[in-house]
């Protein structure tokens, strides 16, 4: 081999010469960074977009939509193909800017990023930023510092292409104020309608005709496939039902867990307070001091009296005005010597004077409630629901994966799971096999798409084997098997003749109603008005929905050089004739309204633009979706 | 000294004639490499040094923009022009100010900003400057200026918008049929645009072209066809 190099020195070293140029300045990370993983999802420019990369996009989106919609989100409508290429085609937009703006070389100043974290309300301790809580919500996130600056850098340059693009869409003020112009502008119209329901008796359908139209248009008669099963249900709900408590394990739960059943004690006192500052001379403090000894030997004099003294002489804004009275409060709460002097006193009791950073206090104990232990017989419900879940919870983990075992091990009856785990077996009505959203949410658990199609698959229907259990909810298993099945099928001409026959007279009004509108228009425009108008209407854009929207357009396309004018159009089977009378501006725009209509406008406008720039960056990108990986991957 | 056999001794002259022959050649290009991603690395890091700065008075400037403080936008965008004019950040900032100037009533700044773009951009952001620009001048009246601006080229993503602000200047001179005939290009073109699907992206969808589509056809429907 060494000859080989010894002979041909030459190349060798000029091979190794190129070789080591690249590492001397851009270092080994030129020839591994292009290895590539996995199936990617795309590729954009020299990038990927990478299976992981995805399936975090789309994780997020989950969770997103679960947060918005609740209860009524259904993870399926989100796992379609198209709703798959709707996400990857956003992923390729955002990966487009990061493109674009590394290539502008955009980038979002350490100062920015600092700034940014430091407002972050969550990571603030009493108005600061906090190190430790940015760290401690980081591992919240399992993401490392550097990963989530990186990752907020990111956005931020992207913010700063997107809000140069996205928010500064300029509309003329002409332009506004045509449209303006056009959106306020009046038109009278008088209406006449054609019904379909003045051609009723010229409708001939012959007896042969609905038959035909039923063995033309079969599949639209098809009923799906449909199945009657019996399943069975393992829940926390069901087993916390199975579930008793035993009174040792209550005592023991009881004995074990004393403080949580005692009530922390609360006293009631009143002050009077007489402040003196911290920075103040002693002389003053001593001032304070002497008028506060002069209040307490008033006291002392009369007792009943302290009340009226607080309010008279108390400097405590907030509790003079009641006599003092401070309410209840627990431990904690007030300033130690306060608290230490008020948690030693008997009720009644008029305290000495007592100092605190405030000043100096006369403390009356007006009341001491709590500080009692709540029995068991107290706590037992509240400490066997608690034991209940936790018994229930824990053998819902043991049990899952033995429901799960079972009804695929004895495959062919569910009675065996019934009984182990004292389930009622359940029987369903027809289910049919159907993705159709609003069907399948009236079918509740059942509706689970995974369920529908373990119902419908061979193994089941043929082989009649139990499904797979299926997590239908958060701790909740279900599992079917298909008693009665019906393939799917055409419904009988006779149960639909009736309808057939309905929609063939309407399509035959239609064609009648149009025909008669078209000749009545024609005749119209002819300058020959014997119609007998009905209803005069003002409209406009601005009014809105004066006339159907069809109406509407027609209404205001026609023109009106030449008044009166005649339009007709056809709407959901009606024939709406309008005659155009006067066509009038409103005195004067209202200034605000344009503004109003420019703001919008001018929205609509960036997003054209920014649409278009994303078109064009498209375009000069290379762009390759990988289909396959989208339509193959069905992800949970 | 080392002692070499013959064969070696021969393969050393050889080298040494190879040298003497080709060894400036080598040196010089060898220099020329090295001298040469010394001044690209050299640049890039200028560049960086530059970007990095001019990212700062960007910052200020949207931040500005936000808060409708007209005078700092246009002293952040003055100062953005002129000392990092070679960078992304002053047409960006251009067209930020520009947007911020117009909609406080100063169309006059707005149209330097966006001329400055218009000139100096690169790709679609010259387009997305040439376009704005001849709405500003459309307000002034400066119809001609205003087309000027829209007949150049531009990336193929713009077309409905560019034939959209035709039919706008066309509306504003009286002339309803070439009005009427630009808006309709713009409604083919985005029919087009719709059904191959090509450089469709997430914004362009059916449903939110919705309303902007029908502000399209109204404004082509006011314009009725001459009979």
């Amino acid at each position: 081999m060494f000859d080989a190099v010894r002979n041909n020195q030459r190349i060798v070293q000029l091979f190794l010469a190129l070789i080591t140029l690249p590492f001397a300045f851009w270092g080994v990370d030129s020839y591994v960074r292009n290895a590539s993983v996995g199936a990617d999802f795309a590729s954009v420019g020299d990038t990927k977009i990478s299976a992981q990369q995805f399936d975090k996009a789309f994780r997020e989106q989950q969770d997103r939509m679960r947060q918005q919609l609740g209860t009524n989100f259904r993870p399926e409508t989100m796992n379609t193909p198209e709703a798959r290429l709707a996400l990857l085609n956003s992923l390729v937009d955002q990966r487009l800017l990061l493109l674009e703006a590394a290539k502008g070389r955009l980038g979002a100043s350490d100062d920015l990023l600092r700034e940014i974290i430091g407002k972050i309300p969550a990571l603030q301790e009493n108005g600061q930023f906090s190190m430790a809580r940015y760290q401690n919500a980081l591992a919240a996130q399992g993401m490392t510092q550097p990963q989530f600056e990186s990752q907020l850098r990111q956005d931020l340059t992207m913010q700063q292409l997107v809000g140069a693009l996205g928010d500064t869409g300029i509309v003329s003020n002409t332009a506004a104020e045509a449209m303006l112009r056009i959106q306020a502008e009046e038109r009278q119209v008088a209406e006449l309608r054609i019904a379909p329901e003045q051609f009723a008796d010229q409708l001939r359908i012959d007896a042969a005709a609905a038959q035909k139209h039923y063995d033309e248009n079969i599949k639209q008669f098809e009923l799906p496939e449909q199945a009657k099963a019996e399943y069975v249900v393992l829940s926390l709900e069901t087993l916390l039902a199975q579930t008793t408590v035993g009174e040792a394990e209550v005592k023991a739960w009881y004995d074990s867990h004393q403080e949580r059943y005692q009530q922390a004690e609360e006293r009631r006192a009143s002050h009077i307070l007489l402040m003196t500052n911290a920075s103040a001379p002693e002389a003053e403090k001593a001032k304070a001091k002497a008028k506060a000894e002069e209040v307490l030997k008033e006291i002392e004099r009369a007792p009943g009296k302290f009340a009226e003294l607080a309010k008279k002489v108390s400097q405590d804004p907030g509790s003079a005005e009641k006599g003092g009275d401070l309410g209840f409060f627990g431990r904690g709460m007030m300033v130690k010597a306060f608290e230490d002097t008020v948690f030693k006193q008997k009720e009644g009791e008029v305290s000495g004077l007592v100092q605190s950073e405030f000043g100096y206090h006369i403390i009356k104990l007006t009341g001491i409630k709590g500080g009692k232990q709540r029995s068991m017989e107290e706590a037992r419900p509240e400490i066997e629901g608690e034991l209940k879940r936790q018994a229930a919870s824990r053998k819902f983990a043991e049990s899952a994966e033995a429901f799960s075992n079972m009804v695929y091990e004895q495959s062919d009856s569910l009675n065996p799971v019934a009984e182990k785990f004292k389930l009622k077996i359940q029987q369903s009505n027809w289910l049919p096999r159907t993705t159709n959203p609003q069907i399948v949410a009236a079918l509740g658990t059942l509706g689970n798409a995974k369920v529908l199609a373990s119902l419908f698959s061979d193994d089941a229907v043929k082989n009649k084997r139990n499904t797979e259990a299926v997590e239908v909810a958060p701790n909740t298993l279900l599992a079917a098997r298909v008693l009665e099945h019906r393939p799917a099928a055409a419904k009988p001409f006779e149960s639909v003749k009736a309808d057939i026959e309905a929609r063939l007279k309407a399509q035959q009004a239609a064609v009648l109603v149009k025909q008669a509108g078209e000749a009545q228009l024609a005749t119209l425009q002819a300058g020959e008005d014997k119609a007998n108008w009905a209803l005069v209407k003002n409209v406009s854009r601005l009014q809105g929905r004066q006339v159907p929207p069809a109406a509407m357009q027609a209404i205001f396309k026609a023109g009106v050089q030449k008044l009166p004018a005649y339009v007709g159009v056809d709407v959901g089977g009606n024939y709406m004739l309008y005659k155009i009378m006067k066509v009038s501006q409103p005195e004067k725009t209202d200034d605000n309204q344009r503004k109003v209509l420019q703001r919008e406008y001018s929205t609509m406008a960036a997003q054209e633009d920014f649409g278009a720039y994303l078109a064009a960056l498209r375009a000069r990108y290379k762009i390759e979706i990988n289909k396959s990986a989208l339509e193959t991957k069905e992800r949970q | 000294m080392a002692t070499y056999d013959l064969e070696e001794q021969e393969q050393l002259a050889e080298l040494k004639a190879w040298w003497k022959q080709y060894g400036n050649l080598v040196t010089g290009i060898l220099t020329a490499a090295a001298v040469g991603v010394i001044a690209w690395q050299g640049w890039n890091w200028y560049q960086r040094n530059q970007t990095g700065q001019a990212s700062m008075v960007y910052g200020v400037l949207q931040r500005a923009a936000l808060e409708k403080d007209t005078p700092r936008v246009k002293a952040a965008s003055g100062e953005l022009l002129e000392k990092f004019g070679g960078t992304t950040y002053a047409p960006l900032g251009a067209l930020t100010a520009a947007k911020a100037m117009f909609d406080a009533g100063d169309a006059k700044t707005a149209k330097v900003q966006l001329a400055w773009v218009a000139e100096n951009g690169k790709d679609e952001l010259r387009d997305l400057a040439r376009l704005r620009l001849a709405a500003v001048l459309l307000d002034e009246k400066a119809y001609d200026d205003a087309l000027k601006q829209l007949d150049g080229s531009f990336n193929a993503g713009f077309a409905v918008r560019v034939a959209e602000s035709r039919g706008d200047v066309f509306g504003a001179q009286g002339k309803a049929s070439e009005a009427r005939s630009a808006y309709q290009a713009a409604l083919t073109k985005l029919d087009e645009a719709d059904k191959s699907g090509k450089g469709k992206n997430s914004l362009q969808d059916r449903q939110a072209n919705g309303p902007y589509r029908e502000m399209l056809q109204q404004k082509r429907d006011s314009l009725a066809e001459s009979k």
